[in-house]
């Protein structure tokens, strides 16, 4: 395992001392958490990237490649409802073939709340404070790049697309293969109606009626079912999937807005005016606009530097559990494969931990390492 | 005497069976060191070879870690190593013996699913659906993971499955695998089908060299030869010598040719009145040039 090099204490402390004024508890979670749950939430993309640990006969492990999903555990077995936890500690991840380090320090904050107050407040706070600890190990070359889930899920919304293809558009956002797939069959005639017999007579049928056909078949065919998928369940989807089938592909203009969409990549105000046009009159696209305005001022008044703002409209689409705002604190030089802060909303977590549908979560990390400006390089 | 060249083989089952076959049709019979259940060994007119026996798997690994220089095993067991194998592994030949294809296979009940597009809107369903995502039982866990990333399939877990992977879905343990299938009939028993396009590897047993093994100019020279010889075979078996009273003062005309265009080449001598026209099999067929060898030289060198 490559370690990191150690930050000076002094450049440490400076990078420290934002999240110590944050008014948070300071936490200490296990450094060995459950593998199972980790790639349950994040995919088993990650597990490349983890190292597997397990003692005889124990249940497999992991060492945490990250505080996220930690701290939402302590939290959740806190059964506080609200929470602001302050963390430094190691995170691991593995880098095979490469030369980063896989052993690294992390200093971060997580707040969670029930909802009481506007989202927008903790973002600014949040997001200012990840700047502010970044800034404070003395790059002259950062810059705070934002971005929004929610705003590609408006644009979709401002298309009036079929429920069909919007949704399969919106499971695309994280998945950059799909998504081009998709925008490559723009402009593709439907199937003819008629295809897919069966799903026409099961459209007409009631969900019971649906499954006990669909049995039927399965006895004529003398397929015995395996799999946890129940008759009215795929009843269901065939019937969906013959629907898509019929639904329009996207037209060569929804694709290009949608194109246009995801290059933006430009100082904010000039991204968000981006934003705008494509939009047009969009009244959905024009909402998660109109709430950006609020969201940029409140930032500029917790601290963060209006001349290096900048968006970026696919910034977290790949990560699975974002859901709102995202954002990065980027160094010139280490680009921005190495940013030196990461962060963003993640409210869905908490509930797919077994919190409550309420809990609320936003949080921000930075690597003092790559903050620091005798550091990585 | 001369560092050895080390060649791995498969040390038990059918590959062995077969991997031996293979040596012995190229009169470089294996000859195991302390009788049948030995785990070293030697080939015939080739002594500076020095055979392992080891089980499949660990002969991937061998040549991954460059313990050995040469070695026979699956494909797919290969590609299971991860990472850039190409970089530390290279594939000289395969031999057409050992095959399997690595696939991915639902319950024949999902009628709704035919491909792997169908197969990630399912995985999606069934995590906003249960909260769960999706689990697929395999040993296969590089590969899986790779090609249900270029499928764009992310709600998934995998379930690590020791043996008889066919089993999980009836068992409840899973939703669907990824396993090596040959025939698709155990799948099949199993109540399960191969999607459309999820084929990961049509697999078959390589003859590989490892680049991280450190290659003197002897065991270069050692492999040459052994590639030379397998080389050889394989051009005999593939080819025929037609031979027809073709020259001016009845000299024969020699034409060697792959055995699925002599007839065709003897019919359209004989309609032009050439006779008699004879095909003659060879044991070895030596070319000058040896593409394996060729290649190997190139990313050892390199």
């Amino acid at each position: 395992m490559r370690p990191e090099p150690k930050v000076p204490a002094v450049a440490l402390a400076a990078i420290r001392a934002p999240f110590l004024e944050a008014g948070a508890e300071r936490v200490d979670p296990p450094i060995l958490q459950p593998l199972g749950l980790l790639l349950e939430l994040a995919g088993e993309a990650l597990r490349a990237r983890l190292f597997v640990v397990q003692s005889e006969g124990g249940e497999e492990a992991c060492l945490r490649p990250d505080f996220t999903a930690a701290i939402a555990r302590l939290h959740l077995a806190s059964a506080a409802a609200e929470g602001r936890y302050y963390y430094e500690g190691t995170a691991f991840r593995a880098a095979p073939g490469g030369d980063r380090p896989e052993e690294f320090l992390q200093v971060g904050l997580e707040i969670y709340d029930q909802g009481g107050t506007p989202a927008a407040g903790a973002d600014a706070e949040v997001a200012a404070l990840a700047w502010r600890a970044a800034a404070a190990g003395g790059r002259k070359d950062l810059s705070l790049w934002l971005g929004d889930v929610a705003l590609f899920g408006a644009l979709i919304d401002s298309l009036g697309l079929a429920p069909v293809l919007a949704q399969r558009l919106r499971r695309a956002a994280a998945r950059p293969r799909l998504l081009a797939a998709e925008l490559a069959r723009a402009g593709a005639e439907p199937e003819a109606p008629g295809s897919g017999a069966l799903a026409t007579r099961l459209a007409g049928l009631s969900e019971t009626e649906a499954a006990a056909l669909l049995e039927e078949v399965w006895a004529l065919a003398g397929i015995e079912p395996v799999g946890g998928r129940g008759p009215a369940e795929i009843a269901q989807r065939l019937v969906r999937k013959a629907e898509a089938a019929r639904t329009p592909a996207l037209s060569p203009a929804q694709a290009e807005a949608i194109r246009a969409f995801l290059a933006i990549a430009a100082p904010l105000d000039q991204a968000l005016e981006a934003v705008d046009e494509i939009g047009g009159e969009a009244p959905a696209l024009s909402a998660a606009l109109g709430g950006w305005a609020e969201r940029v001022e409140r930032l500029i008044r917790a601290g963060a530097p209006v001349e290096r703002l900048m968006f970026a409209a696919r910034l977290g689409h790949t990560f699975d559990y974002y859901d709102g705002l995202t954002f990065e604190v980027r160094s010139e030089a280490l680009g921005p494969e190495r940013p030196v802060a990461v962060g963003g909303r993640y409210d869905s977590l908490p509930a797919r931990l077994g919190g409550a549908q309420t809990t609320r979560a936003v949080g921000a990390m930075v690597r003092p390492w790559r903050a620091y400006a005798g550091g990585e390089a | 005497m001369i560092e050895p060249l080390i060649l791995a083989v498969p040390s038990k089952g059918r590959l062995k069976e077969q991997v031996e076959a293979w040596l012995a049709d190229c009169r470089l019979d294996l000859a195991a060191a302390g009788g049948a259940r030995g785990y070293t060994g030697a080939l015939k007119g080739l002594p500076d070879v020095h055979v392992r026996l080891v089980s499949a798997g660990e002969i991937a690994e061998a040549l991954d870690a460059g313990d050995v220089h040469l070695g026979v095993t699956g494909e797919d067991l290969l590609r299971e190593r991860g990472g850039e194998v190409d970089q530390r592994v290279l594939l000289l030949r395969p031999l057409g013996f050992g095959r399997a294809d690595l696939v991915v296979a639902v319950p024949k009940s999902w009628l709704d699913v035919d491909d792997m597009a169908d197969l990630e809107e399912v995985a999606h369903d069934i995590l906003a659906r249960t909260g769960r995502r999706m689990r697929v039982a395999t040993k296969y866990l590089v590969q899986t993971r790779a090609f249900f990333a270029r499928h764009g399939v992310a709600d998934y877990r995998i379930v690590e499955s020791g043996g008889a992977t066919e089993g999980a879905p009836a068992a409840g343990v899973a939703e669907l695998v990824v396993d090596i299938t040959t025939t698709g009939s155990t799948l099949a028993a199993n109540g399960l089908k191969v999607l459309s396009d999820g084929v990961i590897l049509k697999s078959q047993a390589q003859l590989m060299a490892s680049l991280r093994a450190s290659w003197t100019t002897a065991q270069l020279a050692t492999a040459e030869r052994f590639l030379r010889i397998v080389e050889a075979r394989a051009a005999a078996l593939q080819t025929a010598s037609l031979v027809w009273p073709g020259g001016a003062d009845g000299e024969v005309t020699r034409e060697r040719l792959p055995l699925s265009e002599v007839a065709a080449a003897a019919a359209e001598l004989t309609a032009r009145r050439l006779g008699p026209v004879s095909s003659y099999r060879s044991d070895f067929v030596f070319q000058t040039d040896s593409p394996a060898f060729e290649a190997l030289k190139v990313r050892i060198s390199t």
